[in-house]
C-alpha cells in the first residue's frame, strides 16, 4: 500500500492545536470541575524506612467542616503489581496506602477530602502518622551489602533482579586485544518534571455502574484495564479520559497507584472526587529517572578495532517496581543498547536493579538510554585517548556502514546514516575543533568539542515485549478513520497527544492518503470512549506507528472512493487520483468528481453506489511495531568554554545531525529535538535529585531542583539526513526522544577535551567544573 | 472573609474571600479563566503570570486580597478564543510552543517586553530575548522557537526598516 505523491506529509504545516494553547481555551486536568466534588488530598510519609504504628484520625472531629478519611486498613489487598516474569525477579507490591511499613518519604499513607481544596489541606494536618523508623538502604553500595536486611519480608536480598546478556566469544576477545580499556560511569538521579503536574478527578455512577477517570496520562487505555482489574469493574464501564495534558515526557507513561486509589474512594464515597499533585509531590513522588553505575571493560585491537565489551550495569531502582515497565526495564534497556552504531562481535552485560527507600525509578524521555549512551560514547573518547587517536577516526573506524546489520545480542538495524553523519559533522566543526586545540594551552579560558554518536530503537513491537516478558505485553497503535457525508474526516486515535503535534501531523498523513487538506481532518484523541484500544504515546511511536496506521486506514477508505469514482466516472479504480478535493481519472483530469461528493453517495446517495456495495466510510487498523523496532540515527555535538578562574562554563554551540526517516513535519520535528536537547542539557548540567544519608530528599522545589533556563542554553542547530526505513508504512522512524539522549555524553566529552581530563560523571554543574580544572589553578 | 473588588478582562466584581485564598484561585474559580496555570505554587516556574494593573505579577505568590481595586489581564484578554495577538500568531509560526501549559505565562511575561522594545524602536539581539524570559521554564521548546516568536513579532511590530 504505497502513498501517492505527497502534498502535505513533509510540509511545515503550523500546528492546528496551537490556537487553543495560546488563547487560554485549552483543558488541563486541574480544568476539570464537577458538581458537588470533594478535593483530595494526601497524608505522605515524612520517614524513608518505618513501620507504621498508628495512623490517629481522631483530631478530624474537631474541624468545622465535613471530612472524608481513608487509610491503608481500607485499602488492604489493594495494590501496584508491576512484575517481570523473570523467575529470579524479586516481587515488590506497592500498596495503594501503606498499611504496616513505608519505604520512601513521600509514600501515601492517607487520603483526606473536604469540598475545599484548602480545607482538605488543613484537615491533613489533623491526622497523626507514628513511625517506628527503621534503617534505611540508601545506596547502590549499601543495597547489595548482604548484611543490611531487605526492604520486603520475604527477599533475599536488595537485588530486585540480576541478570545477563551476552553475544560471541568475549574470552577470545579479550586474549586478541592490545588495548583494554576499563572505566566506571556513574549518572545521577533525575526527576522528568513536566511543567503541568499530575492529576486525577473520578466520579462513578452507581446508576448505569460507569465510572469515569479523568487523569493526565499518555496511556488512558492502559489504565482503564488497571483500574479494571484491580477494582473488578468490567473495562466496558469504565472511561478514561486524558484531557489537555501539559508535558509528559515519560513521567505520565506509567499508571500510578493514585489513579486506582482516586477512583476506588470516588466509588466509595459516591461522590467525584479531584486531586491535583503539587510540585513537592510531584517531585518527591511521581517517578524518578536514571541513577545508574555502569563498570565497562573494552577489548581493543592495536590498530584501533573493537573486538569486544563487558559492561556490569547497576540501577538504584528505589523502593517499588513501577507498571507497566517494572524495575528491570531500566538496567535491561542499557545492556541492550550498549553495543550501539559500533561493529563488534563479542558482548556481555550483566544489570541489576536494587531497592532502595527512595522513590521508584520510571520511564523518563530516553528511559536508560541517556545513561548507557553517556558511558558508550565517553568510553569512545577514553578509547581514543588512550589509542592516541582523533574521536572521529576512531569512531569511523568502528561504525557500523552495512544494512542490515545483525548485532551482536541478535538485533537487526535498519539502514542508517552512522557514517555520514559522522563525516558532516566532522565537518561542520572543523573550525571549533582548531579554536580548542589553540585554547588547550590556555589556563584561563578553555574551550571543547565533544560529540556523541548513537541509535536508538524505536517503535518497539509485540516481539521485544515478547522477549524481555514485561507487563506491557504490547506496543501497537491504532486509528480508526471515518469521512462524514461532507466529505470531513475524523481520526480516532490511540496515541494521547502532548505536545507532540499530532493533531496536525496525523491530519497531514490522512490528507494525503484521502486526496484532503489536513484543514478538512479533525483528530481526537485521549478518551477511551471514541477512541481504539492502544498502548498510548510514548517510546517514539508516534509517528512511525501512528501515522503509519493512520495512513493505512486511510488508505482503505480511499480504495473505496477511487471504486465509487471508477464507477460514476466509467474508468478503473487504478486510473482514479484522489487530490484537492477531487476523484480524477489519471491522464485525463477533465473528468472528476468532488470526493465529497463521494462521501454523501457513500452515506447517503447509496442508491448510486456500485452493485453490492456496502454503504459507509470507515475504517480502523491497529499498527504494530516491527520485530526489533526500527533505528533512529544521530550525531550531537557540544562546544564548550570554561573559564578556569571561576570554574563556569558556557555551552557555546550545540549541533545535532538526526536521521529518523520520513519527516512528517518538519516544524514538530525541530520542535521535538531542540526540546529533547534541552532536556539533555538539564540532564548534562543541573538536574539533580539529591537525597541525604537518611534517604530524606533535599531538592523538593524549583529552588533546588534546577532546570535549564533560557539564558543557560544557545539555539540549538539541527540539521537532517533522511533514510526512510522499510519497515513502517510512511518510512517513519520515531524521533521523541532522540533529543534527550546525546547531550549528556557531547557535553561531557567537550568538558573531557577542553580540561585534558576524565570525565565519569553528570552532573557536570558548577561544582562539577570547578573541581575538574583544579589542577589548571593549582599549576598556575 | 473579606471582601474585594477585581476588574478582570473587563469583568468587574465584588467577592469575598479568605486572606489566604492565591489571586490564581481566585481568577481560575471564580472567574473562570483556565488560562491561568499554576506549575509549582512558589514562584519559580512563571506559569502564572496574569498583569496586574499592567505589571506582570505571579498570581500563585499573590493573594487575592492584595489585589482589591486593582485591574487584572490574563492570557484570554490578549487575542481572543482565536489568539490573533501578533505574539501568539508568532509562537505559532515560530513553533515556541508544544504541550501549551507553560504558553500563558510566556505571553504574559513577553507582551510587555515586545511592546516596550517595539516603542522604543529597538531589535534585542538573542541573549538579551533570553533574559527577558529568564523567570519562566519552558520543559517541552527547550525555548529555541519562543526566542524566534519574541524576535519575530518585535520585527513585526517594528515593520521593515523602521529602526536605524
Amino acid at each position: 500500500m504505497k502513498a501517492g505523491r505527497p502534498r502535505h506529509i513533509g510540509a511545515r504545516v503550523q500546528r492546528f492545536e496551537d490556537i487553543r494553547l495560546l488563547s487560554g481555551s485549552a483543558r488541563y486536568i486541574d480544568d476539570v470541575r464537577l458538581p458537588d466534588m470533594l478535593h483530595l488530598m494526601f497524608v505522605r510519609s515524612d520517614t524513608a524506612h518505618a513501620r507504621i504504628r498508628s495512623v490517629d484520625t481522631s483530631a478530624l472531629s474537631d474541624l468545622e467542616f465535613p471530612t472524608w478519611v481513608f487509610t491503608g486498613k481500607d485499602t488492604a489487598g489493594l495494590s501496584m503489581k508491576a512484575h517481570q516474569d523473570y523467575p529470579e525477579m524479586q516481587y515488590s507490591e506497592q500498596p495503594l496506602l501503606a498499611e504496616d511499613r513505608v519505604r520512601f518519604v513521600g509514600e501515601p499513607v492517607a487520603v483526606v477530602l473536604a469540598e475545599d481544596a484548602y480545607k482538605a489541606e488543613d484537615a491533613a494536618e489533623h491526622i497523626f502518622v507514628d513511625y517506628e523508623p527503621l534503617p534505611v538502604v540508601g545506596t547502590m553500595e549499601q543495597a547489595r551489602d548482604a548484611a543490611i536486611p531487605p526492604l520486603f519480608d520475604g527477599w533475599k536480598s536488595n537485588v530486585i533482579v540480576q541478570r545477563q546478556m551476552k553475544g560471541g566469544d568475549l574470552e577470545a576477545a579479550k586474549a586478541a586485544a592490545a588495548h583494554v580499556v576499563k572505566r566506571t560511569y556513574r549518572t545521577q538521579r533525575q526527576a522528568g518534571v513536566p511543567m503541568e503536574g499530575r492529576g486525577v478527578v473520578a466520579r462513578y455512577d452507581h446508576s448505569d455502574r460507569v465510572l469515569t477517570v479523568w487523569s493526565s496520562t499518555q496511556m488512558p487505555h492502559l489504565v482503564r484495564t488497571y483500574i479494571s482489574e484491580e477494582l473488578g469493574l468490567p473495562e466496558s464501564r469504565i472511561r478514561v479520559v486524558a484531557p489537555d495534558v501539559g508535558g509528559g515526557f515519560g513521567v505520565k507513561g506509567q499508571v500510578y497507584a493514585d489513579e486506582v486509589l482516586i477512583a476506588w474512594v470516588a466509588m466509595k464515597t459516591g461522590r467525584p472526587v479531584k486531586w491535583i499533585e503539587d510540585r513537592r509531590e510531584h517531585l518527591i513522588a511521581s517517578i524518578h529517572a536514571r541513577d545508574h553505575e555502569h563498570t565497562l571493560e573494552a577489548y581493543v585491537s592495536a590498530d584501533g578495532r573493537l573486538l569486544g565489551l563487558k559492561a556490569d550495569i547497576t540501577v538504584d531502582n528505589g523502593a517499588y517496581s513501577t507498571f507497566p515497565f517494572t524495575s528491570a526495564g531500566e538496567p535491561g534497556m542499557v545492556g541492550k543498547v550498549l553495543p550501539g552504531p559500533y561493529d563488534f562481535h563479542a558482548y556481555e552485560a550483566t544489570f541489576r536493579a536494587v531497592a532502595t527507600n527512595k522513590c521508584a525509578i520510571g520511564t523518563y524521555r530516553g528511559v536508560a538510554r541517556p545513561s548507557a549512551v553517556f558511558s558508550q560514547e565517553r568510553l569512545m573518547d577514553d578509547i581514543a585517548t588512550e589509542l592516541g587517536m582523533d574521536p572521529f577516526e576512531f569512531r569511523l573506524k568502528n561504525i557500523i556502514r552495512e544494512f542490515p546489520y545483525r548485532n551482536v545480542l541478535g538485533f537487526t538495524y535498519d539502514a542508517g546514516s552512522y557514517a555520514e553523519s559522522l563525516e558532516r559533522m566532522r565537518k561542520l566543526l572543523a573550525e571549533d575543533v582548531a579554536q580548542a586545540a589553540a585554547s588547550h594551552g590556555s589556563r584561563t579560558k578553555r574551550i571543547g568539542v565533544g560529540i556523541a554518536c548513537f541509535i536508538e530503537q524505536t517503535a518497539h513491537g509485540t516481539p521485544d515485549f515478547t522477549r524481555r516478558r514485561v507487563p506491557i505485553e504490547t506496543g501497537y497503535i491504532a486509528a480508526r478513520v471515518e469521512m462524514s457525508p461532507d466529505g470531513e474526516v475524523t481520526i480516532d486515535l490511540g496515541l494521547q497527544n502532548h505536545g507532540q503535534g499530532l493533531e496536525t501531523t496525523m491530519a497531514q498523513v490522512a490528507a494525503d492518503a484521502l486526496g484532503v487538506q489536513p484543514e478538512n481532518v479533525y483528530v481526537r484523541h485521549g478518551d477511551t470512549l471514541t477512541t481504539p484500544y492502544s498502548v498510548g504515546t510514548w517510546g517514539s511511536r508516534g509517528g512511525p506507528l501512528g501515522g503509519g496506521a493512520v495512513h493505512i486506514a486511510a488508505s482503505r477508505i480511499a480504495d473505496k472512493l477511487r471504486a465509487i469514482a471508477a464507477h460514476l466516472l466509467q474508468a478503473r479504480p487504478d486510473e482514479i487520483e484522489l487530490a484537492d478535493g477531487l476523484a480524477s481519472v489519471r491522464d485525463n483530469p477533465g473528468r472528476h468528481i468532488k470526493i465529497s461528493r463521494l462521501a454523501r453517495i457513500a452515506l447517503r446517495n447509496v442508491d448510486q453506489l456500485p452493485e453490492g456495495m456496502a454503504p459507509g466510510l470507515e475504517a480502523q487498523f491497529s499498527l504494530d511495531g516491527p520485530r526489533d523496532g526500527t533505528y533512529s540515527n544521530a550525531v550531537h555535538a557540544a562546544v564548550v568554554e570554561i573559564d578556569v578562574p571561576t570554574g563556569k562554563m558556557k555551552l557555546r554551540r550545540f549541533v545535532v545531525i538526526e536521521d529518523c526517516g520520513t519527516i512528517l513535519n518538519p516544524l514538530v520535528v525541530d520542535g521535538q529535538v531542540r526540546g529533547g536537547v534541552v532536556q539533555g542539557i538539564g540532564s548534562a548540567m543541573f538536574e539533580h535529585f539529591i537525597y541525604d544519608g537518611e534517604c530524606q530528599p533535599l531538592t523538593t522545589s524549583f529552588a533546588d531542583y534546577l532546570m535549564p533556563l533560557a539564558p543557560e542554553i544557545p539555539n540549538i542547530e539541527v540539521h537532517h539526513i533522511e533514510t526512510p526505513t522499510p519497515l513502517t508504512p510512511l518510512g517513519a522512524k520515531g524521533l521523541g526522544e532522540g533529543g534527550a539522549i546525546g547531550p549528556a555524553a557531547a557535553i561531557a566529552n567537550a568538558v573531557s577535551n577542553a580540561l585534558g581530563v576524565n570525565v565519569s560523571a553528570t552532573p557536570l554543574n558548577g561544582n562539577a567544573i570547578w573541581n575538574l580544572s583544579r589542577h589548571l589553578r593549582d599549576a598556575s | 472573609m473579606i471582601e474585594i473588588t477585581l476588574e478582570v478582562n473587563g469583568v468587574t466584581k465584588t467577592l469575598s474571600v479568605e486572606p489566604r485564598r492565591l489571586l490564581a484561585d481566585v481568577l481560575r474559580q471564580e472567574f473562570n479563566l483556565c488560562g491561568v496555570h499554576i506549575g509549582c505554587a512558589h514562584g519559580a516556574c512563571g506559569c502564572c503570570t496574569v498583569h496586574q494593573d499592567g505589571t506582570p505579577r505571579l498570581s500563585c505568590l499573590t493573594f487575592a486580597v492584595q489585589c482589591d481595586g486593582a485591574s487584572i489581564r490574563t492570557v484570554e484578554s490578549l487575542g481572543g478564543p482565536t489568539a490573533e495577538h501578533s505574539l501568539q500568531q508568532a509562537f505559532r509560526s515560530e513553533h515556541g510552543l508544544q504541550c501549551g501549559y507553560c504558553t500563558p505565562g510566556f505571553l504574559m511575561t513577553l507582551v510587555p517586553f515586545v511592546d516596550e522594545m517595539v516603542e522604543i524602536g529597538r531589535r534585542p539581539d538573542d541573549e538579551e530575548i533570553r533574559e527577558a524570559m529568564s523567570g519562566n521554564i519552558c520543559r517541552c521548546t527547550g525555548y529555541h522557537g519562543i526566542v524566534a516568536a519574541v524576535r519575530k513579532a518585535i520585527d513585526d511590530g517594528l515593520g521593515e526598516g523602521s529602526v536605524a
